[in-house]
């Protein structure tokens, strides 16, 4: 059920009267790719991207972020840890990354709170744009039950086709929170839906269940019992051998929120930062201890600590899928190793 | 989306603020390791249980952490034993008395005493694995009458490695610890026992598999030999705790370093039943 019409001229005005209060973040193009980065002004977006090439993870968990700031006076010192509160619009998110984004929301509030998280999730409002066939190609979105989001975002929009004269698209808008029902109707933009819409809709829906191969033969289900008869494989080992344990896997993964923490004095000496960054399980020392034991020293045990993860562990924990399938990993690796290729050989194994 | 509500009216707690402590005294106990007792700025005992560890912060270097060594039945002050063997501990070791670290904690999963009380309780501990385990050792001397039978087993590389040397005699003389110490590579003024840890085992007397409680903690490659050792004598697999190792930074569970397999040792962990750990293929490989 769409609860409003939205042309794509009057979400454009939408997202401008969003970005008087916040920050507006949004697909660029930048030549052949598009990129999530911060805009003044809707048209500086293209909606119609295929994908970007990061997702708009940095923007709720940045590659590196202050903790606390600590002053040192007399012997003693004094900490102040530091929040994000600026507003912040994320506009454009795909259904895969809507589906990362509910990942990090629950693995940073799950148990302990992280504060500092949470605090810059809640300043942020999603409107999401649904795709309607495969982004590109070696994508498996749709196996991984990445490719839907029924929650996650304020507004999503399905783009239900373009008007004819002057081309501009019209979507289908569902209110996924109160606040996005508020902005929509608060603003007024659009119009309340017809039979007709609904009917488009459904069409949309079902052309959209027919665009999307599916390129593993299994279900993503029986994933964690697949990964539980393979852990003595010899296939990590075989893909790993060239592996270069770069990390490009971790670092466009919509999902990996692992991190390191280190401290940044200033020149004084007296005064600094502790901050964390964005760390990969794929590198070396990740899990290398002071005096120089490595938990996980081969790129074998690496590699299948990261598909492991991804496909059975994460999903185990929080409840929730450890990968969306958006395949960025494999766009990414340096060395064209291949979740699919790697699924699909675990199927053999059957 | 409840996961990201919070209470509006609470203030923002951040889980990687450290508190102040001061170093109280600082002493030299091998080569490599002080013990650095510390207390809390806020007058607050530490409040933890035998097993947990702190991530300790030198402020302008970093974190890392460290098991704390005393126990809560001495809650005016805690003790770290800290190895120089990375760049916050090098740093530690710089430190005197009256200095200001930051301290997070107490976190992880330590050793439930409750579960012990009554029990027989058999220590084998390795190396620097006398640190954490010596929490556990001084809350069972604090608390003798609550537990049954108490064997204690300590191995070292060398004489000049062993830690808390001064503590040993005191341990060795007490009639109501049956405690037993070893070196792999005795030196010429070593007059005890040498050998790895497990050549102690000769030395306990029968052990009763219905009631005893076996602790390890040790270096990795140690687990093995010490597991074999106590399920060989009949002790069920749920009363064989382990302490693990790992890197860790955050110490709540979100960083990812410390994981073994689908476990996060700062959580779950660092204490665990060997029944736990027998699942996870990356805990003691």
């Amino acid at each position: 059920m769409l609860d409003r019409i939205l042309t794509g001229r009057r979400l454009g005005e939408l997202i401008d009267d969003l970005g008087q209060s916040r920050r507006i973040v949004g697909p660029v193009r930048r030549g052949e790719h598009f990129f999530y980065e911060k805009v003044r002004r809707a048209s500086e977006l293209d909606l119609g991207f295929n994908f970007c090439v990061y997702s708009p993870k940095a923007f709720l968990f940045p590659p590196t972020e202050t903790l606390f700031r600590f002053h040192q006076a007399s012997g003693a010192f004094e900490t102040e840890p530091v929040y994000d509160q600026r507003p912040l619009a994320l506009v454009g998110v795909h259904p895969c990354d809507l589906n990362a984004i509910r990942l990090l929301d629950h693995a940073f509030a799950n148990r302990h709170r992280d504060e500092h998280y949470l605090t810059r999730r809640r300043k942020t409002l999603i409107v999401a744009v649904d795709c309607p066939r495969p982004c590109t190609e070696g994508v498996f979105c749709h196996d991984m039950k990445g490719n839907e989001a029924a929650t996650g975002f304020d507004l999503m929009c399905y783009p239900l086709g373009r008007a004819e004269g002057n081309g501009d698209e019209t979507f289908g808008v569902v209110f996924g929170t109160d606040a996005g029902r508020e902005l929509a109707l608060y603003t007024q933009a659009g119009r309340p839906p017809t039979v007709e819409d609904e009917r488009s809709y459904e069409r949309y829906s079902a052309d959209k269940q027919a665009a999307f191969p599916r390129m593993i033969p299994f279900d993503v289900d029986s994933l964690p019992q697949l990964l539980d008869r393979s852990y003595d494989s010899l296939l990590w080992e075989a893909t790993a051998r060239r592996c270069y344990s770069c990390g490009s896997c971790n670092l466009s993964c919509p999902t990996c929120y692992c991190f390191n923490t280190y401290d940044e004095p200033t020149l004084r000496l007296r005064d600094g930062e502790r901050r964390r960054e964005w760390d990969g399980c794929q590198l070396r020392g990740f899990a290398e201890v002071a005096g120089g034991h490595n938990f996980r020293a081969k790129a074998a045990s690496r590699l299948r600590h990261r598909i492991y993860r991804k496909g059975k562990w994460i999903k185990e924990r929080e409840g929730i899928a450890g990968c969306v399938g958006c395949a960025r990993c494999d766009r990414a690796c340096t060395a064209r190793i291949n979740s699919v290729e790697i699924y699909n050989q675990l199927a053999e194994e059957r | 989306m409840p996961v990201l509500e919070s209470d509006a009216a609470a203030p923002l707690l951040s889980l990687y603020q450290p508190q102040l402590a001061e170093i109280t005294l600082v002493r030299k106990l091998t080569a490599f390791e002080n013990l650095f007792t510390l207390r809390l700025s806020s007058g607050r005992p530490l409040g933890h249980a035998p097993g947990q560890f702190v991530q300790v912060a030198v402020l302008g270097v970093g974190e890392c952490p460290i098991s704390i060594c005393s126990s809560p039945t001495r809650p005016e002050t805690f003790e770290l034993c800290v190895r120089r063997v990375g760049e916050v501990t090098e740093h530690l070791h710089r430190l005197e008395e009256g200095a200001v670290i930051g301290i997070r904690g107490p976190l992880g999963h330590g050793f439930e005493v409750s579960e012990l009380h009554g029990k027989d309780i058999l220590i084998v501990a390795g190396g620097l694995g006398i640190a954490p385990v010596r929490s556990l050792i001084h809350y069972i001397l604090d608390e003798r009458e609550r537990f049954g039978a108490f064997h204690l087993l300590y191995g070292a590389r060398s004489p000049e490695e062993l830690l808390f040397r001064d503590e040993l005699p005191v341990w060795r003389d007490n009639p109501k610890v049956n405690f037993h110490v070893t070196v792999d590579r005795p030196d010429a003024q070593w007059r005890g026992r040498s050998g790895v840890v497990t050549t102690l085992f000769p030395q306990l007397p029968p052990l009763d598999a219905a009631t005893t409680v076996v602790v390890i903690v040790g270096p990795p490659i140690m687990f093995k030999f010490v597991v074999l050792e106590v399920l060989s004598r009949g002790i069920p697999q749920k009363n064989v705790l382990c302490s693990l190792e790992r890197r860790m930074k955050c110490g709540v569970g979100k960083c990812g370093h410390c994981q073994a397999n689908n476990v996060y040792v700062c959580l779950e962990g660092p204490v665990f039943r060997y029944g736990q750990l027998k699942a996870l293929r990356e805990a003691i490989e």
